[in-house]
């Protein structure tokens, strides 16, 4: 028995060195990528054998996913292995807690006011000049990005620094409302006070994100001014719309701390995921969601024979994204890493490959795709109608024009139109690809200084806690 | 002899290793950042802070009766049930206590999401009630918690001190309150440590029945997720040393219970 013990030990202590040994083998010419995204971000493959994208020139199918095709495109390409640990992080706080605690990721795909945070504390490594250059054939980010996205991307700098050297971006979109057409106008739906309404009182759910209810309370707060027309008229509109809503000086702060309370009490609960089932299931009409959720939740509606729409409120909305960046402390001085993590942002930038990922997950991609129109003619296919079929069934179609987002230009071409029912103005198209005017009105939210946050901080906990003079009101 | 008690001794080192590394080692950490502020320096003001905001103390409040509510309804239903399956003349009750502390066995988000279902048929919206809602799926999460040390205290129950009772002329109602309930008292107080102590941190129920209002627990996570470690420490001691309160205090009336009997 003793001796049987002995030798299996012996086996597994040799099998130990053996693997080992293999390992280190493998180690000098295998470059591992580790890659941390958001749950659910990215196509997975295994799509079902009638789930086939017939574009004009291609048709996008998946069977192994894009994390996969991307270590065969490597070796095809560069002819170096490459190996992505690829894992998850559900919020943004924790991809950060986990690279303060220890965790080293080379490439992380976190949203705006955390990379902003990032670049601040310098974690960040900068792209290499190569990664711009747009004659380079392997250069997909910088030959496919939206030129609307990247203005926004110029437009951000932290410490004099601009956000588009150490960021580039993946999924974009706007926060807005949810709502049942049948019980709620798309005017009511269409102000951030609607949280407020006591006709709805009960049946509304609120994101259970300080920034996400800080939007919406300070957009109610400064509704006179900002619908005030001497005030979207003038010049420096969004200039001064931005700085607005970015304000975290005590008096503003205090006044969203009321509005909060207020909207604490009246609505249906402050949720984390759980908004998107209560809208299908009717416990709730309305709910403040982002964008590529609010697709997702009005096709899982569809499916269930109810119809939602979504509303980007008139006052102002969140413009979001989320990016990818490469962290110092995971690339190092390793070339060979951070060619590997550039070329995975190329990768899942090839035009068909954002398609695949908008076509999983149902958010945007910030690729609209240069001189490749893949991507445009994947909008149309998702929501063009036939004429004919339209006249068929006496529906009329409307013109919808995205070409700043595809062109940067106001100049509308008709390249860009997608001739589509009326439904759409409000429902999957309008949250995936806004109007123009709704992304005038939109506005980063950056990160807030630290005085800023903690004061915001403190304003979200006072929401939250429990207010003793309620007891005798 | 000396070979096997070292033998003995070296069976606790798994459990000493465990101790130190995951109970003692953040301990010291929560202490530290209790203690420091965001410059590293030893300083009071967190807890100054937490004591001088009406919002904080609300909240301690508001965590402390629900506590409270969840343990008394829970000794409340759960005396008689654990009375009866104790006392009871069933040729098996071991099979029975087995029903009653099954919902164990299930998965508390499970459960919990089944009571949000019931709830919301019944009521409607869950949105007008949510104190009402907490407490009752706290009670329903706690409850076999309350249970089973009742249980085990009123089986150990001599049932000859009843007998001798009933000789001596005490009603049933007599005996239940002056020889029953005294005697049980040491399965009563550690149901209520149980059940005290978790359902003033336990913000998963809260969350799932849409409770918007925090209590402790989550006060700490949202402290944590907005890296303030400091102030999410404080309310970390603030609560340990409630639960170190509360176990001393029970420790003294078991303790003076079982020198009772003793006496007997």
């Amino acid at each position: 028995m003793k001796k049987r013990l002995i030798s299996l030990l012996l086996i597994s202590a040799v099998s130990v060195f053996l693997f080992a040994g293999c390992g280190n083998s493998e180690e000098e010419d295998v470059i591992v990528l580790r890659v941390s995204n958001w749950e659910e971000y990215i196509d997975e493959g295994d799509w079902g054998e009638d789930e086939v994208i017939d574009l004009e020139e291609i048709s996008i199918c998946s069977d192994t996913g894009v994390v996969e095709d991307f270590e065969n495109w490597y070796y095809e390409t560069y002819g170096k292995e490459v190996v992505v640990e690829y894992s998850t992080f559900g919020t943004n706080e924790e991809l950060y807690n986990q690279i303060t605690m220890g965790d080293t990721y080379d490439l992380v795909c976190p949203s705006e006011y955390m990379i902003m945070k990032m670049m601040s504390e310098n974690m960040l490594e900068p792209f290499s000049m190569k990664f711009f250059d747009e004659s380079v054939e392997e250069n997909y980010y910088v030959k496919g990005v939206s030129p609307y996205i990247s203005g926004v991307f110029d437009d951000l700098s932290i410490g004099g620094e601009q956000l588009s050297k150490y960021a580039a971006g993946y999924m974009w979109g706007t926060l807005g409302i949810v709502y049942n057409p049948e019980v709620i106008s798309e005017e009511e739906a269409s102000h951030w006070d609607l949280l407020l309404s006591e006709d709805y009182s009960k049946r509304i759910t609120i994101k259970d994100s300080v920034r996400d209810a800080f939007f919406a309370g300070i957009s109610i707060y400064n509704y006179d001014i900002i619908m005030d027309e001497a005030f979207t008229c003038s010049d420096s509109y969004h200039e001064d719309l931005t700085t607005m809503l970015n304000s975290t000086d005590e008096v503003s702060v205090d006044a969203v701390e009321e509005i909060l309370s207020r909207i604490k009490d009246n609505v249906y609960s402050f949720e984390t995921d759980s908004g998107k089932a209560d809208m299908v299931t009717g416990k709730v009409v309305a709910n403040q969601q982002w964008s590529g959720d609010a697709v997702y939740t009005l096709d899982q509606a569809d499916e269930d024979g109810v119809t939602l729409c979504y509303a980007a409120p008139d006052e102002a909305t969140n413009l979001w994204f989320d990016g990818w960046c490469m962290l110092k402390n995971g690339i190092g001085t390793d070339a060979d890493k951070k060619h590997a993590a550039e070329a995975f942002i190329n990768f899942v930038s090839m035009p068909e490959n954002a398609v695949r990922n908008m076509y999983y997950i149902g958010y945007t991609s910030v690729i609209s795709g240069g001189e490749d129109d893949t991507v445009f003619q994947y909008a149309d296919w998702c929501y063009g109608a036939d004429e004919e079929e339209a006249a068929e069934a006496g529906e009329t179609l409307v013109e919808y024009p995205i070409d700043y987002f595809f062109t940067g230009s106001e100049e509308e071409t008709g390249d860009y139109t997608i001739l589509t029912y009326e439904e759409q103005l409000t429902r999957q198209l309008f949250a995936q690809y806004p109007t123009k005017d709704v992304v005038d009105r939109s506005v980063v939210m950056a990160y807030f200084d630290k005085e800023g946050n903690e004061r915001i901080n403190r304003m979200w906990t006072n929401v939250r806690c429990f207010d003793l003079s309620s007891l005798w009101r | 002899m000396k070979k096997s008690e070292s033998s003995r001794g070296l069976l606790a080192i798994p459990y000493a290793i465990f101790l130190v590394l995951f109970v003692i080692l953040p301990l010291v950490v929560v202490i530290y950042y209790a203690f420091t502020n965001g410059d590293g320096q030893v300083s009071f003001s967190n807890f100054i802070h937490f004591w001088q905001s009406t919002k904080t103390i609300g909240t301690l409040l508001y965590s402390v009766v629900i506590a409270i509510l969840t343990t008394a309804v829970c000794l409340v239903l759960g005396y008689p049930v654990a009375y009866v399956l104790a006392k009871g003349n069933f040729n098996n009750s071991q099979a029975l206590l087995m029903i009653y502390v099954l919902p164990m066995w299930i998965n508390f988000t499970l459960r919990i999401t089944a009571m949000k279902e019931i709830l919301t048929v019944l009521e409607g919206n869950l949105a007008y009630h949510p104190f009402l809602n907490t407490i009752i799926c706290m009670v329903y999460d706690f409850l076999p918690f309350m249970i089973m040390p009742l249980y085990n205290a009123l089986t150990k129950l001599d049932d000859s001190m009843i007998e001798a009772a009933q000789d001596l002329g005490a009603t049933r109602t007599q005996v239940f309150y002056k020889v029953i309930i005294p005697l049980s008292v040491p399965g009563i107080i550690s149901g209520i440590t149980m059940v005290f102590l978790p359902s003033m941190t336990n913000y998963v129920v809260l969350d799932m029945v849409y409770n918007s209002t925090y209590i402790m627990g989550s006060l700490i996570g949202s402290y944590f997720s907005s890296y303030d470690w400091h102030n999410g420490s404080v309310i970390s001691i603030i609560l340990l040393v409630m639960i170190l309160v509360v176990t001393l205090v029970s420790n003294r009336f078991t303790d003076s219970e079982e020198q009772g009997k003793a006496r007997v």
